[in-house]
């Protein structure tokens, strides 16, 4: 029996794998947290009327060339640590870690914003004053670091339930307040109409960020019934992601004033819009809903990721610490702790556009760093077997990397259409810290724990 | 290459250290698992499985429907139950590979260090 049948048939017979279905809602679960609704009324004000949908279908494209990329590399190496492993054989180890921690920002960011988000949809669903929002914001935190510390995940069931909700209700509050809008749409074809070419890029680079995250995922290759099933669920979410947001974005801008667009709850407004006093709460609590998928996801992904990297070595000894319930209980407080102080900084400052940029320029920086490292693998790696074979990648590497790279720049350097280079500067700073950690603090922790083994005796007789 | 012998020696060892030590009885409260290891050079079958917060004997053959699936060199299997290999390295270098939950997954992990943790 060769290796691959053998990963089949064990497959086959594990007593939990998850299907297609539960895939495809974690992919699209991760992707749909609570900041899309802000980065889609973002983008809004980058094109003409209503014709957001067309930077988001160009998006879906450009997140169909990440999805190749994802696709071949998980294919090669179908496992959790599959980024650690593809990124240090196309490139060298320090360089790879460097991008892995300084891309851990985003997950920070995604959980920071939307503990802020739902912090303030609940307070002003409330009729409660702003800075209750804080509270909301340190309570949703805790509670989800008290979760996952004794060691509470959520069920691929529950999963699927509260990701199919949030899509649907998102989905069926679109069409509605289009419906009852009663007006046509405005310049539904025309994104440049009063635009600069340079804006519609920008919403491209906002629109790729809507489908950010749906690649993690992959890090559940270890526990599906058929390995292809990554790669279908990854479609399919793509699919549902650019339906669900061209609909959403469409249906924000066609009933949103200025005002609402740049709120910190444009989702609020747009469940107004569609069923008035009702439709507030229906959104409060999809809003809600988002934060289960992105806090158990997050949280999970982030700390036993961080975990793996301090048990290989490559981050210090204490990060691998567990409690009584097997949780890294060190990443998972340092998390919650960094969410929070992040989620407060952006509810005193309103700063939640500056998250999306960072956001969609990290995305853009690892969706191209992807296609850098399928092409690389190719040549450094050629019979390592590829299930998933991307054809044409020989064109489609180089022109993601360079179609990634432009947008992760033109986002890195723009805040609501105007020029701003916070999120640049933000991106650079965590890239540094990485890098200054990696090139200077790391060798030492090498050379402690290289000593400490050295001199251990090996416990195994005759060794 | 390990034979099936020093594989059954090495885990007695793991298994005694596992069930004397409190934290990680604790550890596995209500994690009653099936664990298959796979040697990829031997090519044989063993199952491990974890009840009632202890662990069991180590079988020779694969028995049962496995919530875990471990697959490795029997050399790495060997020096991971003596506690003279992180198996997180040798996963995160792609050398043993597995299938299953994370949880799960983890709770093995936590098993191999926890283990050999005092000494």
């Amino acid at each position: 029996m060769t290796d691959s049948t053998t990963a089949l048939s064990s497959r086959a017979t594990l007593r939990r794998a998850l299907g297609l279905r539960t895939v495809v809602t974690t992919s699209t679960g991760l992707a749909f947290a609570a900041l899309e609704y802000l980065a889609a009324a973002g983008l809004v004000v980058y094109v003409a009327g209503d014709s957001a949908w067309i930077p988001i279908v160009v998006a879906g494209a450009l997140a169909l060339l990440a999805y190749a990329f994802f696709g071949e590399l998980n294919g090669m190496f179908p496992t959790a640590a599959a980024i650690r492993l593809y990124m240090k054989r196309a490139m060298d180890d320090r360089v790879a870690l460097t991008i892995t921690l300084t891309y851990l920002t985003t997950i920070v960011l995604v959980i920071a914003s939307d503990a802020f988000i739902v912090g303030s949809a609940l307070a002003h669903a409330f009729g409660e004053p702003a800075w209750v929002a804080s509270i909301w914001i340190v309570g949703l935190l805790t509670i989800a670091v008290v979760t996952n510390l004794r060691g509470i995940t959520v069920a691929g069931l529950l999963q699927d339930v509260a990701t199919t909700v949030v899509i649907a209700a998102t989905l069926a509050i679109g069409v509605l307040a289009l419906v009852r809008s009663g007006h046509g749409l405005h310049t539904p074809l025309q994104p440049l109409r009063g635009h600069h070419p340079g804006d519609f890029l920008e919403a491209v680079a906002l629109g790729v960020f809507l489908y950010s995250a749906f690649e993690w995922v992959t890090t559940s290759a270890e526990e599906v019934r058929k390995p292809a099933s990554i790669q279908r669920g990854m479609l399919i979410a793509i699919g549902i992601l650019c339906v669900v947001c061209a609909v959403a974005t469409v249906a924000m801008s066609h009933t949103l004033s200025h005002h609402e667009l740049t709120s910190a709850y444009p989702q609020l407004y747009l469940g107004i819009a569609a069923l008035g006093h009702s439709g507030l709460w229906v959104m409060a609590a999809v809003t809600a809903v988002t934060a289960l998928n992105t806090f158990n996801g997050g949280f999970i992904t982030a700390s036993r990721f961080i975990y793996g990297t301090a048990r290989e070595g490559s981050l210090p000894r204490q990060l691998a610490q567990l409690n009584s319930r097997a949780v890294p209980w060190v990443p998972v407080v340092a998390l919650g702790v960094l969410s929070a102080a992040v989620a407060l900084v952006v509810a005193l400052t309103h700063g939640w556009q500056v998250v999306v940029a960072v956001g969609a320029a990290l995305e853009g920086m690892i969706y191209g760093v992807a296609g850098f490292c399928a092409v690389r693998l190719r040549a450094r790696a050629p019979d390592v077997p590829r299930p998933f074979r991307v054809r044409g990648l020989r064109v489609l590497g180089p022109l993601g990397m360079v179609l990634f790279g432009a947008l992760a720049v033109l986002a890195s350097v723009s805040v609501q259409d105007k020029f701003d280079p916070a999120p640049l500067v933000i991106i650079l700073v965590a890239g540094a810290l990485s890098a200054f950690y990696v090139l200077r603090v790391l060798p030492g922790i090498k050379e402690r724990e290289a000593a400490r083994r050295a001199a251990r005796p090996r416990r195994r007789p005759g060794r | 290459m390990a034979s099936t012998e020093e594989l059954l020696e090495a885990y007695a060892e793991w298994r005694g250290r596992s069930n004397g030590n409190p934290r990680l009885t604790s550890m596995v409260r209500g994690w009653d698992r099936v664990i298959h290891f796979t040697t990829v050079d031997t090519e044989q079958g063993f199952t491990m499985r974890v009840a009632g917060q202890q662990l069991s004997e180590l079988t020779v053959g694969h028995e049962g429907q496995p919530d875990v699936v471990v697959s490795g060199s029997s050399e790495d299997f060997c020096d991971m139950f003596w506690g003279d290999l992180n198996p997180s390295e040798k996963y995160m270098s792609g050398e043993i590979t597995l299938l299953g939950s994370q949880q799960d997954v983890m709770r093995i992990d936590a098993i191999s260090m926890v283990a050999f943790l005092d000494s």
